[in-house]
């Protein structure tokens, strides 16, 4: 290499020799380079790999799973977390006709053969109409949904063209019950009841895989519908409603609307019957409003002494105007006298004593004039007379005429008188164990005890004695109100309602039973009004609901009635 | 290159190669463990559905109205009285007994019943019980009401749960 060190002349022949030998030292040097750099990748590609397996892959694949089980709808259930809604993948029947992939005929048998195994399976199903469906050679869907038992039978046909795939699908797995509750959901969006009031909710991939669990009970709610249904045949109803409230909570137990639709099947019959009679329907719910304007009159202390009477015999003429009452029961009538026999004279005179405007702020404390509260989006409007209020509907607003509000604002409303008087907004969500809106006081706790004995004497000694279930000290009141229709009320088309409250000696639960334009049948003993259809059911239902919801039958207790007894000329019991 | 050089060389080689041996044999082994955990989870989704689909089948043939429809025709059975609940541990104290030899300290509770009326059933629900129908089945006496509650009452001893009603002291 010395040769390079000292400059000297080179010679031609030299030239090209020293130039290869240095273009093979830099190949040499590259080729070196390249193969260092190769290694190096090579290791720091085992090690990132290294580092990937040990640290990242393991994440998803645990995720994949939750993602697969996430529900695509939250589910609902009742307050127990028996499932109510439920979204899951379903079985459907599809025809494809193009399974056998071999140009030939769809179906291995004949389309009447196959069409008769069907119809054997699925008795609803057509054969003669199947048949023509499979002969068509049109893809499509047989049937939305197949029981699992009854895919295995399909898979038994053995005909590849008769396809299952599993599809998401909303399930209410009790049927109709509670289905204004629920609602129903297509296409995704959930519709009428709590499916369309939590459908953000129930949707949301963060919140959907906790089930919400909504305030009823289903076998509560099973035996109010199971009862409003028998009553609603007994009497020949159009329609049937009933609500049970925790007068402490202000949780729906059951709310029930009759006729019901089906959310598994949506038809244009279900859609026709999606109003909801407890929450969106109003109605003048009569004699069921004394109990809230004698309420009015002991807090306002216009009652101060309950032996105190009013005359009752003679109708109150307010122009041309008359109050009447069906029956005179005497000349005259104290405060429970009027409450058992449910005298409008006597109420619309203690109406007029407490005066226009404390009744209709009374009123308006028991949210009369405002949409009920509850989650749900049908919520009727309340028929309130606005402006101050004249002395004649002042008094016909004392006995539930010329007001109209729904039955969920009437059970609010008693809940308020009998739990020592504080109104809470109704709810359909389940409150935690001890937790209760704090409400807002309408009812001084004194005028709320009272009430609890009239009411109670009511349904010992009056017009309730028909819902009086031993053991259960049952209290609440009728209320028959004529169903307004052209050029007045029409005399022989009633709303029959028992609004009613129990135990008495401490109450716990509200229960309103309502009927639409009962009739007079054998079962009512031709009577329409309350007493003989609504009353029986509340008589039936509270034993079967009682228990269930912590209330015993007990014979040997009773609320304190030693005070006012001999007010209506009973001894105590 | 010298000799020695050579076979560093060559050695260098050989441990790579051994080397990604065995890294491909963990990189293998690592892939298959991989795609086991992931059947393992597709099965357990798949069975998960399954089960989910076989709970609403359960609860779908078991709700509340199909209930109240069997039990209106088969058992009917109606709401308790007052006089089926017992109030308090000290109504339950009055029907103990001393029950078992020696000092036990298992209490049991007992009620002489001499003429235990029927289980509250409703009239026209035994007609449809289809009691007859069990007997042509299996041969078996029919299972009366009456023949159990004569069978508790002649062994002295009546579970607290069949008393329905007609406890008496």
């Amino acid at each position: 290499m010395n040769s390079f060190a000292a400059p000297r002349p080179l010679t031609p022949a030299r030239v090209p020799l020293v130039d290869r030998r240095r273009h093979a030292l830099f190949t040499a040097q590259v080729r070196v380079l390249l193969f260092g750099g190769a290694f190096v990748l090579l290791a720091a590609a085992a090690l990132m790999r290294l580092a990937w397996l040990g640290v990242v892959q393991p994440a998803p694949s645990t995720t994949s799973m939750a993602d697969a089980l996430l529900p695509i709808r939250a589910e609902l259930t009742d307050r127990n977390g028996v499932t109510l809604a439920r979204a899951f993948p379903a079985y459907a029947l599809w025809y494809n006709p193009q399974a056998l992939e071999d140009g030939g005929s769809p179906l291995v048998k004949s389309p009447q053969s196959v069409a008769q195994e069907l119809a054997a399976i699925f008795p609803d199903m057509d054969a003669q109409d199947l048949a023509k469906r499979l002969a068509s050679g049109k893809s499509g869907y047989l049937r939305r949904r197949v029981l699992p038992e009854d895919a295995n039978k399909v898979m038994e046909i053995g005909e590849l063209a008769l396809e299952l795939p599993r599809e998401t699908d909303r399930h209410y797995p009790q049927g109709q019950l509670a289905a204004h509750v629920l609602g129903y959901v297509q296409d995704g969006q959930g519709y009428v009841g709590m499916e369309a009031a939590l459908n953000d909710r129930l949707a949301n991939p963060a919140q959907r895989g906790q089930p919400v669990a909504l305030s009823i009970d289903s076998r509560v709610q099973g035996a109010l519908e199971d009862e409003l249904n028998r009553g609603m045949r007994m009497v020949d109803a159009v329609g049937a409603a009933g609500v049970v409230l925790d007068v402490h909570t202000g949780e729906v137990m059951a709310m029930a609307s009759l006729p019901e639709f089906d959310p598994n099947h949506m038809d244009q019959e279900g859609q026709s019957r999606v109003f909801n009679k407890v929450t969106n329907q109003v109605y003048e719910l009569g004699s069921t409003f004394k109990p809230l304007t004698v309420a009015a009159a002991l807090d306002a202390g216009v009652i101060t002494d309950l032996s105190r009477r009013w005359q009752a015999n003679r109708p109150l003429a307010m122009g041309r105007f008359r109050i009447k009452d069906t029956k005179v029961y005497g000349a005259t009538l104290n405060a429970p006298q009027a409450m058992i026999h449910s005298s409008n004279i006597v109420t619309a005179q203690i109406a007029d004593e407490v005066g226009p405007a404390r009744m209709k702020q009374v009123m308006g404390n028991l949210g009369f004039n405002e949409r009920p509260y509850i989650e749900l989006p049908a919520r009727g409007f309340p028929i309130w007379p606005s402006g101050e209020w004249p002395r004649l509907r002042n008094m016909t607003i004392s006995y539930g005429h010329g007001i109209a509000v729904t039955p969920l604002h009437l059970a609010s409303a008693y809940a308020a008188m009998v739990n020592g008087g504080v109104w809470r907004p109704a709810t359909l969500l389940k409150l935690p164990e001890g937790e209760a809106p704090r409400g807002r006081r309408v009812f001084k706790e004194s005028t709320s005890a009272q009430m609890n004995k009239i009411l109670r004497m009511i349904a010992l000694y009056g017009t309730g004695r028909h819902a009086d279930a031993p053991g259960f000290r049952v209290g609440g009141k009728t209320g028959s109100a004529e169903k307004p229709g052209a050029g007045g009320y029409r005399r022989t088309t009633l709303v029959s309602t028992f609004a009613s409250a129990f135990p008495m000696d401490d109450p716990q639960y509200v229960v309103i039973i309502m009927y639409d334009e009962p009739k007079g049948t054998v079962a009512s003993s031709y009577q329409r009004t309350a007493a003989w259809n609504a009353a029986p059911t509340v008589k039936r239902l509270v034993p079967r609901i009682g228990p269930l919801l912590g209330v015993y039958p007990d014979e040997t207790r009773e609320i304190d009635l030693a005070s006012v007894a001999h007010l209506v000329g009973k001894s105590e019991k | 290159m010298t000799p020695q050089a050579q076979l560093r060389r060559i050695g260098w080689i050989a441990l790579l190669a051994v080397l990604t041996g065995f890294y491909l044999m963990l990189h293998f082994k690592v892939q298959a463990v991989h795609s086991e955990v992931v059947r393992a989870e597709r099965r357990i989704v798949s069975l998960e559905q399954e089960k989910l689909l076989l709970a609403t089948e359960f609860e779908t043939r078991a709700n509340q109205m199909q209930l109240a429809a069997w039990n209106q025709v088969d058992f009917g059975y109606v709401a308790p009285t007052a006089a089926q609940f017992l109030e308090g541990e000290r109504q339950l104290a009055a029907l103990g007994v001393s029950g078992l030899p020696g000092s036990s300290p298992i209490l049991m509770a007992k009620a002489t019943v001499d003429d235990m009326p029927a289980l509250p059933v409703e009239a026209d629900v035994e007609d449809v019980a289809g009691r007859v129908l069990a007997v042509a089945e299996t041969g078996e006496a029919p299972r009366d009401l009456r023949l159990a509650t004569a069978t508790l009452a002649s062994s002295g001893r009546v579970p607290l749960a069949a008393l329905a009603g007609a406890t008496t002291e």
